[in-house]
């Protein structure tokens, strides 16, 4: 049984209702919260802005209590509801989805706090351009399966399954060029270790949206794709019921 | 506020206290009423004690009745009595409880088991001289059975086949239906379950409605007298057992009698003040008795019941 | 819907190849590729019992409606969905309980393994049927008889008299039950004095006595406490060892704890039947989802 928006709240227990809307709605809320902060984390290292790399990383405690908060109502739900099916899978797919949320923030965090060093550097002229393109492809997968699990969109979240590899195959080519880099100019390794750390960073994002995308895959379908071929996933995504 | 609000917390007192005063004035009323009924059966005990216990004696218990009231005694009365309760039990009992296990048990459920449920039902309320007339017409006239020990219990046996019957069903309507699905799931036939589950839980009920049929067969004079007892008898019936084989004789079942009712009426219908006298006697071991058939029945009720609740 | 879906393969599988196959009592099993990881090897099950189309009738209310199921043996198969689906209506019909009432009716066929009968025939004798599948009901309902007498009665209607062989089976349905140890001092005492936990167990001892190939069990916990409600769950799971067991039950968290398999029945109509592992998370029908996540029907 597919699990859709509208049916999610039809329990005959109102409160059970309330508490897996709320549910929903915290972690759709967490998932802002993140998303705002790796974009300015990026903007921060783009245009070497001090502030707002302390802004990002001052609001990384809030990512914490939220999913603290969430944990907890999760617990609340599985002791009091014993919930089955769908909802069983919401909350099993929500508690897993904020693991991932905080993990991004996390990695949001380190992007930050390059930003403060190139800002303290004073190498305006030493921007990493290169992991620019690295971070779209992250902050748009992070954007897209936040809207995949707003919507409960499954192909949305497959799409996003698939896009991984590209974040992938973009993380290698970067870290080949600055291994070029650090060959061709040995005065340029540490700045360039840095960029492989912010390259690593991005590309753990782009894991961790690839995480919530399978989330939301089994919240709706019910079924378990990771380590699972892909051909086949989409086989049994699109197979009618 | 509207006219009808709720009562605030002071009113709630009254309230509670108005509904307190009706229920114990309910209680009072009530306990006022067994009073009077236990009351009035005391005084009739009182004054039947008062009348004939200076009568009592072993002389009376075990003399025949005599023109001479200071002579007289019931034996033949008690002893009829005894015997045709002998006979209304073996033929009432049997035939109540095999009538009632029939329709609570076996009997489909149609129309006709209605009628005869229906039946059984008003035949407790059919008085009892009508049966009398019966068998006086039928035992006594058709099949020539004559006025005798048999005729009387048969008579009283259909007076209580009914509140046997009633009893029995209901004594077996109380086993819980767990009960018999549960010896069903076990593989037990019908017949297992009747005889090794129904019948055993159910007999407490069983008894007891034996012990009030009983009871109220021994008071009665209507159908004796219809079929004719007599009034006067000075000797016993045949004893039951002989000394020379087969031992056991059922003469008596075909001997004349008389029963304590009958004779108590007989010697109330006497001019003399003596004969009076002795009929409170009299009926006061006849009340003896009954008491005594009710108690045993409390007392069998209270023993199976403490084996057996559901 | 006319038939029942049979979520995922597994019970897809099971009901299909029993049909193909009558004349054999094994099927394959195969466990669904995608359920988590566990055992991907095909099993082999045999059937306990295989319904099909099978319908009731109380007098002129159809309270089944061509119901098809199997049973694999010597696992748990639980029945779950809302009061008067007809859940307990289908476990009476396995012993035929129904045939004490007037005016009831079957149609279709359960076919009772290994020797293929018709549980529901009309040439069948129910009381052959009754001895063959034990029973235990929802309210706990021991006879007003010693704890002994109570466990021993199925033999004594088997007509066995040996005292010796009869105190083995008692002893022995005792211990599955697993009341054993709580009444060995007292079993000429009444089966009516216990508590309501230890009556209940009384008749699944009553029932295990007999050795039955078959155990039907209707809301056997409803009117149990949770302690004593924990004991009859753990009893059920040692018993899979030996028996087959039917279970209806109203709790639907205590149909995914023992269960091996779940039905889920609504308005006399098998909706789905899976095993129990995907029918709580995952179930393939609206209608299972919305009873088992308590929403509006």
């Amino acid at each position: 049984m597919d699990t859709d928006r509208e049916n999610l709240t039809h329990h005959i227990s109102k409160s059970f209702n309330r508490e897996l809307e709320d549910l929903r709605n915290r972690v759709l809320r967490m998932g802002g919260v993140v998303e705002s902060q790796l974009t300015d984390s990026l903007n921060a290292v783009a245009n070497a802005n001090e502030e707002l790399a302390h802004s990002v990383i001052e609001h990384d405690y809030q990512l914490n209590e939220m999913e603290v908060e969430i944990d907890e109502e999760c617990v609340l739900i599985l002791a009091r509801r014993q919930p089955a099916a769908s909802d069983l899978r919401l909350v099993f797919a929500m508690m897993k989805t904020i693991t991932d949320l905080e993990r991004v923030g996390d990695e949001a965090k380190k992007i930050a706090k390059l930003a403060l060093k190139l800002a303290e550097s004073k190498l305006a002229d030493q921007r990493y351009n290169e992991i620019a393109t690295l971070g779209w492809y992250a902050s748009d997968m992070l954007h897209q399966v936040l809207d995949a699990l707003a919507r409960l969109d499954p192909e949305l979240a497959l799409e996003i399954c698939k896009k991984e590899q590209v974040v992938d195959r973009e993380y290698k080519a970067i870290m080949r060029q600055i291994i070029t880099y650090m060959m061709e100019d040995p005065r340029t390794i540490s700045r360039s270790l840095e960029a492989a750390w912010a390259a690593r960073a991005l590309e753990r994002i782009g894991d961790h949206a690839r995480n919530i995308a399978e989330n939301v895959i089994y919240l709706v379908k019910g079924k378990d794709i990771r380590h699972t071929d892909m051909e086949k996933v989409q086989d049994s995504i699109h197979r009618p019921k | 506020m509207s006219a009808a609000a709720m009562p605030d917390r002071r009113q709630l007192g009254t309230i509670i206290s108005r509904n307190k005063l009706f229920e114990g004035l309910f209680a009072l009323v009530g306990l006022l009423i067994v009073w009077i009924a236990v009351l009035i059966l005391l005084a009739l005990f009182i004054n039947l004690a008062i009348d004939g216990a200076p009568r009592l004696s072993w002389a009376f218990l075990f003399s025949f009745p005599s023109r001479f009231p200071e002579e007289a005694g019931i034996l033949s009365a008690w002893m009829g009595t005894v015997m045709v309760m002998v006979v209304t039990a073996l033929v009432a009992v049997p035939l109540g409880i095999a009538a009632g296990l029939y329709l609570e048990e076996y009997a489909p459920k149609n129309w006709l088991t209605d009628i005869i449920e229906i039946n059984v039902t008003n035949l407790a309320g059919v008085p009892s001289i009508i049966y009398g007339l019966l068998a006086l017409g039928l035992f006594v006239y058709e099949f020539d059975m004559g006025q005798t020990v048999r005729v009387a219990g048969l008579v009283l046996a259909l007076l209580i086949l009914p509140v046997v019957i009633v009893s029995t069903r209901e004594a077996i309507r109380s086993i819980p239906y767990g009960i018999r699905e549960a010896a069903y799931a076990l593989g037990a036939d019908q017949w297992q379950v009747v005889s090794q589950h129904i019948l055993p839980y159910s007999r407490s009920g069983i008894l007891t409605g034996m012990i009030v049929g009983l009871s109220r067969a021994i008071g009665e004079t209507a159908p004796v007298i219809t079929i004719g007892a007599l009034t006067f008898i000075a000797f016993l019936p045949p004893s039951p057992i002989q000394g020379e084989p087969p031992f056991i004789n059922f003469d008596w079942l075909a001997s004349p009698f008389t029963v304590l009712p009958i004779q108590i009426f007989n010697w109330v219908s006497r001019p003399q003040q003596e004969f009076h006298l002795n009929a409170a006697a009299a009926g006061l071991v006849l009340l003896t008795m009954t008491l005594l058939m009710n108690a045993l029945a409390v007392w069998l009720r209270y023993r199976f019941r403490k084996q057996i609740r559901w | 819907m006319e038939t029942p879906a049979m979520n995922r393969d597994a019970c897809g599988d099971l009901a299909d190849e029993a049909h193909n196959r009558r004349d054999s009592a094994t099927v394959k099993v195969r466990i669904d590729a995608s359920s988590r990881g566990r055992a991907k090897a095909a099993a082999k099950l045999n059937l306990k019992a295989e319904v099909k189309e099978l319908s009731f009738y109380y007098g002129d209310y159809q309270a089944l409606k061509g119901i098809n199921l199997v049973v694999p043996e010597y696992k748990v198969t639980a029945l779950i969905g809302a009061s008067g689906c007809g859940k307990s209506t289908f476990l009476r019909c396995f012993n035929r309980m129904h045939d004490l009432y007037p005016n009831n009716r079957y149609k279709g066929e359960i076919t009772l393994f290994p020797d293929a009968i018709n549980i529901v025939g009309k040439k069948v004798e129910p009381l052959e049927i009754r001895m063959r599948i034990g029973m235990v009901f929802q309210k706990p309902n021991p006879f007003p008889k010693s704890i002994y007498e109570n466990v021993a009665y199925g033999l004594r209607v088997r007509g066995v008299r040996r005292r010796s062989m009869i105190d083995d089976h008692v002893e022995h349905a005792l211990q599955q039950a697993g009341l054993w140890d709580e009444v060995k001092d007292r079993l000429d005492k009444s089966g009516l004095d216990l508590s309501g936990g230890q009556q209940q167990r009384v008749c699944i001892a009553r029932a295990l006595a007999t050795e039955p190939e078959l155990l039907l069990l209707d809301e056997p916990t409803s009117a149990l406490d949770p302690i004593a409600t924990a004991k009859i769950e753990e009893l059920i799971s040692e018993l899979k060892d030996t028996v087959t067991v039917l279970i209806v039950t109203h709790n639907m968290q205590q149909a995914a704890r023992v269960s091996d398999y779940t039905a889920f029945m609504h308005l006399g109509k098998l909706i789905e039947y899976a095993d129990t592992e995907t029918l709580f998370t995952n179930p393939g029908e609206k209608q299972t989802e919305d009873y088992i996540t308590g929403r509006y029907g």
